[in-house]
């Protein structure tokens, strides 16, 4: 049955509590988005649903949600941000390095007539002049061949370092992807680490029901040569117990993803900077920590 | 909300420590599961960060749009938890269109207070009350409601058409008066709940 304004006036109390039918409730969504004339049965029945959520007395969730929403959203616009310079990074460089390289591959050969022109046989006097512009012409030449090959190396290794570059964001923007989809599942335990050393450093870490940890964390300071940052959980502020260890480059971003870590209660996460992988207790400065919690 | 559009926390932690108490409450009543009204409440504040660009302030309070998120999300999650699908795979991004409400809504917003609300639903005959709650908070079709009250389709409906037209004059007039004989309509003239 085709629906028309009379039968969406009909339905409107059902259509605003989401309580027709399937087929009803995008028969009206249909109409609405294509009828000229106006409904305001809708807004005017719809304006009574945020009261209905108003009327529950307010209850407080827990403290830690506020922190986890926050950092969600600060991970999500990182990622946004990364992801956008990830879309834009591959259009700069190709067109910087490819703009330099066609204009090294056609100046050559430009180039080429005119030196082909200056290396011809000289069989004839030739006229001061001439062998001036000649000579002239040769250094002109063979200096811009050199130029030219510089420039290819010099771009080639601007290109290698842009695709480092590139392909750290990408790992960057997946890790943030991975521990996002962690943190939305059911049973997910949470720990917002901020800075223990009044650095910026700070992250989150996802603790599934199923033992496998993700941690990531930002603005850490690169480490050099053995040094690594361990992760601990500790259970009741007992002995800490060894989750694993990253390292940092120049990015200042760690990641680190573990299965088979006893899940529980009142866990204490930190992450402290070691002299080596090998430490099986904590000695070095810590950096970050956080309560999991669900 | 033009903060939070703006990609600015600040004003994402204006929204949440003003209206998170209120999302809890609805997400908790909703799913009666603390860890479920937990990750919905959190996924519905990241929906409206991601999605506040679509926010039409003109349309529609910040308050009412969230709880429409909340809301929408806590029946989606109930719905899939029922259907064995954790909530996080393939969620749904959709979020409820913000309504684009008469005048006279933010006049009742400004004048009202959640135990003036409160009274308000209170007074509706207590059918019409129970078929707008099915809907609202267990996300059930009109159909769904008449086979659980075991009453036919059309006075479901009947209900429900009632029960919002008098829920909205009572939010409007602020008349909380328990004779429901007489309710005065918006529009000055006298109806019967």
């Amino acid at each position: 049955m085709a629906m028309t304004c009379d039968r969406v006036r009909e339905y409107a109390p059902g259509y605003v509590l989401g309580a027709l039918d399937t087929d009803d409730m995008i028969a009206v969504n249909d109409h609405l988005a294509a009828c000229t004339k106006p409904h305001p049965e809708i807004d005017d029945l719809g304006g009574v649903l945020p009261y209905l959520g108003e009327s529950l007395e307010p209850v407080e969730p827990p403290a830690w949600l506020r922190q986890s929403v926050l950092a969600a959203a600060r991970a999500d616009l990182v990622s946004r941000r990364r992801a956008a310079r990830v879309s834009e990074v591959p259009a700069e460089p190709v067109a910087a390095v490819a703009a330099p390289v066609a204009a090294v591959a056609v100046r050559p050969t430009a180039l080429s007539v005119v030196a082909g022109q200056g290396w011809q046989p000289e069989t004839d006097v030739i006229p001061l002049a001439r062998a001036r512009f000649s000579r002239q012409h040769r250094i002109v030449t063979w200096t811009t061949r050199v130029a030219a090959a510089v420039a290819v190396v010099v771009l080639a290794g601007y290109a290698l370092v842009l695709q480092g570059d590139l392909s750290k964001i990408r790992t960057s923007h997946d890790h943030e992807t991975q521990v996002l989809n962690v943190l939305t599942q059911t049973g997910t335990m949470k720990a917002v680490m901020t800075a223990m050393d009044g650095s910026k450093a700070g992250g989150i870490a996802a603790l599934r029901p199923t033992g496998n940890i993700q941690v990531l964390l930002h603005g850490l300071s690169a480490t050099q040569g053995d040094q690594v940052y361990i992760v601990w959980l500790s259970r009741d502020n007992g002995v800490p117990a060894k989750v694993g260890s990253f390292t940092v480059d120049d990015s200042g971003e760690g990641y680190l993803a573990v299965d088979n870590v006893p899940t529980s209660a009142s866990l204490w996460i930190f992450v402290c900077r070691e002299p080596n992988a090998n430490v099986t207790k904590p000695t070095g400065p810590m950096i970050v920590s956080g309560t999991v919690s669900l | 909300m033009r903060q939070v559009a703006a990609g600015e926390i600040g004003g994402l932690e204006t929204i949440y420590d003003r209206y998170h108490t209120m999302a809890y409450a609805l997400a908790l009543r909703i799913t009666a599961e603390t860890g479920l009204a937990e990750d919905v409440v959190q996924d519905s504040f990241l929906g409206l960060w991601r999605n506040a660009g679509r926010y039409a302030e003109a349309k529609g309070s910040v308050r009412g749009w969230l709880l429409a998120i909340v809301r929408h999300r806590a029946i989606d999650a109930m719905r899939r938890q029922r259907a064995g699908i954790v909530l996080g795979e393939d969620a749904d991004e959709t979020l409820p269109a913000s309504l684009t409400l008469p005048d006279i809504w933010p006049e009742v917003a400004g004048r009202l207070d959640a135990e003036q609300v409160r009274v308000a639903l209170t007074v509706l005959p207590p059918a019409q009350r129970e078929v707008i709650e099915l809907a609202y908070f267990d996300g059930l079709t009109q159909r769904e409601i008449a086979d659980q009250t075991h009453a036919p389709l059309g006075t479901v409906k009947s209900r429900m058409r009632l029960g919002l037209v008098a829920l909205r004059e009572q939010l409007v007039a602020g008349d909380y008066a328990t004779d429901r004989a007489a309710v005065p309509s918006s529009n000055g003239k006298k109806g019967v709940a």
